[in-house]
């Protein structure tokens, strides 16, 4: 392991942690100003957060050491994930680092441990949130592999960070595919997480609770935890798809200016992805939970046309 | 070196076996301890030879008795072998050593013995079935492993359940040995011998009919839909250390049967691979879902090994597929997958087994609703599940996502196929795969959850406790090895001398590692240190009770519905009618129940059919002396005429 390699694990985890909480808070902003309300400050994210690490944690006494563990367990789960996919400066992949299916499990890996601690307390509405997000998980499983079959397909390689270095190098594939990738990418982002159509993490209400569900009995610095790593989590998967989409910007070699302007060019696009993400909110309902399957096939659909584009052309 | 270490492992084997039957009407724990400790120090001797053998990659015949020039009891222990004499031996020991605390708990006071020395014998006829040198001591060995196993699952006879299970396993294991023996006489006809030598010469049909019928023996065997259905009868029915043995070794024993007779024997076509992969992919997807049904939790393992077993299949499917497009490196690729998933899930689902089996002693319910609340009440063991729970949902860094993201790989390497109907084919396997591995995710996180976390659901699991330390020991030693064979996965493949794609989980778990470490020491400088122990919100309750609890059915309830082409139901309706004075003058009985669809459409109606077709070959023994001598007159005309015709 050389030292560009320790610099990119110490940057992208920090940069990761601080840019997350920002399009958390976008998103909710867009969705305000379309429903014709001013908002929250773009920094509110921010001050839950160190509302929250300043609270006291309660434990149900029902709950045993899963509930105690998983916070930190998911924020680590999350944080690795989110080393795989490079924010802003790619380097030469070390030990497999970036493999595309050790992400996904990586993210598989937290939410078993979210959903056992959903079950931890024995209320309901956090077995109702861990069967329904098991649930969702498993089903939009196959799409979520063909998509990155399809990555794998046109890259010519699994992993991430040369996925992105090829897509900076040399340019997209063509334009069709390009759209393709981008709508099963966006779905996976919706479905992954928890937006409406899928889920709406804006309320506690048991019909619509899926994540929120899960975290319902989460407190004080363990919530904060929670929180944290959902919105690293959204922001790693939307990195993941502009990266491959719109990759200019994105630095290969390691300078102070490269490294700022990458920031400055990631938060922009990030900002317009949320936006686009809370004006696709607005305008739908959440879809009833058994219609799920159907949005998912469709998600599956275009991702199996690419994959079949690709084979036959 | 090799073949003392070896027959002194068979000669400690056959003590453990012998032993108990002298002293069979003792009832003394004593006996039965130096047994099982016999079976340790059998297993611990296979594992060393088999180590030793893996790593120096030799390979070891030797006769050990030759009747007639023909057939010799002769044995080649190379590295295949070699490495499923690991699977067994380190299964074994585990399960021997917890199986001497077990036994003292179950039932049947001397007869227990024989119990032990059942198990040794069995142990004895899986190690031999791996070593056989010819075809002929294969089928013997597997028909002694079949019966020794039947012996096993019949153990506690008297209920209803084990002899209707017992039946059923008798049925499909000789069913297994029969198309084992027609594969093994087809091929003797090819090939004039019953070495286990290529068949050369291309493919005939025979050939081709003789690994259809093999690849029948062994499918039934491991357990492959819809070939299944007596895995699910025979676990819960057998004693559960029983279930960790032949679900952890002998399901692998067919396997090995497979892989050695398409390494060693066939040149396979592309079809068999398409075959294999297409068998092994439905097992696999629909092991899961129904595993995600079943509620006993034995039940539920003995689904989740035949959704495992369906991955094994996957990769040696594959693996044939990429031999026969000429790929050898990706079909190296996919078989390693395929028996480090082997060797991968005899460890967790021994350690699940055995755990589950704690836990059964301990509430004496096999039933997951009536559990729950165990954490406290059995740390340890609730921590060992918890290990197997995590391997088996394949999630970083332990082995089963080793295992399995070996062959994702291969899958993904698939772009290198000529035809683009085979990648497109793959493409849709893949999905399937992908799916399976979601769902058995999904299926642990209920049952760790049903099990061991919220409420105790039951007065049993209330006051549960925790199991002696044998009982803990065993699984032990498994889930280390389940968190050893996952984290250094590439360093054990490096060691061996294969070098596989696979990221490096060492480097993995240690960012983990460090990551949460840094996590914590960021918030025990920055964030409140209070923590309480108190109720939390129950939607308005006083306090929580556990029947307001999300159960097991409710937890799989959405996946049920949107499965449920798969999980149809046959309703019948139930009605008492009463009369003035309260008496039942008219009763009916019915049920909603899951069809059971292969067991309804498939299994029944051959029983019936061959039910009926004896019916009619039994008319001709009426037990009448006449009828008889009618037989014997009517054959020797009926010859003399052949004769007189032919000759």
């Amino acid at each position: 392991m050389n030292t560009d390699f320790v610099l990119y694990l110490a940057i992208n985890t920090l940069v990761v942690i601080a840019v997350s909480p920002l399009f958390v808070s976008l998103i909710k902003k867009v969705k305000a100003w379309t429903q014709g309300r001013q908002g929250p400050s773009v920094f509110q994210t921010y001050f839950t957060l160190i509302k929250l690490l300043k609270k006291e944690v309660i434990y149900s006494p029902n709950s045993s050491r899963i509930m105690r563990v998983t916070p930190l367990v998911t924020m680590a789960a999350i944080l690795v994930a989110a080393l795989f996919v490079p924010l802003v400066f790619v380097p030469e992949p070390v030990g497999g680092m970036g493999n595309i299916i050790l992400f996904m499990s990586l993210l598989a890996l937290a939410r078993f441990f979210m959903a056992l601690a959903g079950l931890d307390a024995g209320s309901s509405f956090g077995g109702m949130g861990s069967s329904r997000e098991m649930s969702i998980s498993s089903i939009i499983e196959p799409t979520t592999i063909v998509v990155f079959a399809a990555l794998a397909f046109v890259f010519k390689t699994l992993n991430i960070f040369d996925m992105f270095a090829i897509s900076v190098s040399t340019g997209s594939p063509s334009l069709s595919t390009l759209i393709l990738i981008g709508i099963s990418l966006f779905i996976i982002i919706i479905v992954e997480t928890s937006r409406i159509p899928v889920d709406n993490p804006e309320t506690h209400l048991e019909l619509t609770m899926i994540h929120e569900g899960m975290i319902l009995e989460q407190s004080g610095r363990n919530l904060a935890l929670m929180e944290l790593s959902a919105a690293v989590k959204m922001t790693a998967l939307m990195a993941l798809l502009l990266n491959l989409i719109v990759p200019f910007g994105i630095t290969t070699s390691l300078t102070l200016a490269g490294i700022l302007i990458a920031l400055i060019l990631l938060v922009v696009k990030c900002s317009i992805l949320t936006g686009i993400i809370g004006i696709f909110e607005s305008s739908m309902a959440k879809k009833r939970f058994f219609q799920l399957p159907s949005l998912f096939a469709m998600a599956f659909f275009f991702s199996t046309l690419i994959i079949i584009i690709e084979v036959f052309s | 070196m090799i073949a003392e270490l070896f027959i002194l492992a068979l000669l400690v084997l056959l003590a453990g076996t012998i032993f108990p039957l002298i002293a069979a009407s003792l009832d003394r724990r004593s006996v039965r301890t130096i047994s099982l400790s016999c079976t340790i120090v059998a297993s611990i001797l296979l594992g060393i030879l088999s180590l030793v053998n893996l790593l120096s990659g030799d390979s070891v015949s030797f006769t050990l008795y030759q009747p007639i020039p023909a057939f010799s009891l002769s044995f080649v222990i190379d590295r295949l072998a070699s490495f499923f004499l690991l699977i067994i031996a380190v299964v074994s020991a585990c399960v021997a050593l917890y199986f001497t605390e077990y036994i003292e708990h179950m039932d049947g006071e001397s007869r227990r013995n024989l119990l032990c020395s059942c198990t040794s014998l069995f142990i004895l006829a899986m190690v031999l079935v791996i070593a056989s040198a010819n075809t002929l001591a294969f089928f013997l060995f597997w028909e002694l492993m079949a019966a020794s196993s039947f012996l096993l699952v019949t153990y506690e006879y008297t209920h209803d359940e084990t002899r209707k299970a017992g039946t059923f396993y008798f049925i499909m294991t000789q069913l297994s040995s029969l198309f084992v023996l027609l594969g093994i006489i087809l091929l003797y006809t090819q090939t004039g011998s019953f070495a286990i030598s290529p068949v050369y010469g291309g493919m005939t049909y025979l050939a081709i009919l003789a690994f259809l019928a093999l690849f029948a023996g062994f499918s039934i065997k491991a357990g492959i839909i819809p070939f299944h259905k007596w895995l699910p009868y025979a676990h819960p029915a057998s004693p559960t250390p029983i279930s960790a043995l032949m679900s952890g070794v002998m399901l692998k024993i067919a396997v090995y049967g497979l892989v050695r007779f398409l390494l060693d024997v066939f040149t396979p076509d592309l079809w068999w691979g398409v075959l294999i992969l297409a068998a092994g992919t439905a097992s696999a997807v629909l092991g899961i879902i129904y595993a995600l049904k079943e509620h006993d939790v034995k039940g539920m393992l003995a689904y989740s090994s035949i959704e495992n077993i369906g991955i094994i299949f996957t990769g040696i499917g594959l693996s044939v597929i990429f031999t026969a497009s000429n790929l050898p490196g990706l079909a190296t690729l996919s078989l390693l997958g395929a028996l480090f998933h082997s060797l991968n899930h005899a460890m967790f689902k021994s350690l699940l087994f055995l755990t589950a089996g704690s836990v059964v002693s301990a509430t004496h319910t096999r039933d997951i609703e009536h559990m729950g609340g165990l954490a406290h009440r059995m740390p340890v063991t609730s921590a060992l599940f918890f290990v197997g729970a995590v391997s088996i949902a394949a999630l970083p860094p332990l082995n089963g996502f080793a295992s399995e993201l070996l062959i994702f790989m291969s899958f993904f390497s698939s772009v290198a196929l000529v035809d683009p109907l085979f990648k497109v084919l793959l493409f849709i396997c893949l999905a399937l795969f992908a799916l399976t591995s979601a769902l058995s995710s999904a299926c642990f996180v209920k049952a760790f959850g049903s099990i061991f976390l919220a409420l105790p659901r039951s007065p049993e699991s209330a006051v549960a406790e925790e199991v002696p330390r044998a009982m803990l020991i065993g699984p032990g030693i498994l889930a280390a090895a389940c968190i050893l064979l996952g984290v250094c996965a590439l360093q054990i493949f490096a060691f061996v001398g294969f070098a596989v794609p696979l990221p490096d989980m060492l480097l993995i778990s240690l960012l983990l590692v460090s990551m949460a470490v840094l996590t914590y020491a960021v918030l025990y400088f920055t964030a409140s240190r209070e923590v309480r122990v108190s109720e939390t919100w129950g939607c308005g309750t006083l306090s929580q009770q556990a029947s307001a609890e999300y159960s097991g059915h409710g937890f799989s309830e959405p996946l049920d519905i949107i499965f449920s082409a798969i999980y149809r139901t046959r309703t019948t309706s139930e009605r008492t009618f009463h009369d003035q004075k309260n008496c039942i003058f008219k009763e009916g009985t019915g049920e909603i129940r899951l069809l059971k669809v292969f067991e309804e459409y498939l299994y029944r109606p051959i029983a019936q059919q061959s039910m009926s077709i004896t019916k009619s070959v039994s008319r001709f023994q009426n037990g009448c002396l006449d009828t008889y001598l009618l037989y014997v007159f009517v054959t020797i005309i009926a010859l003399i005429i052949f004769l007189g015709w032919f000759a």
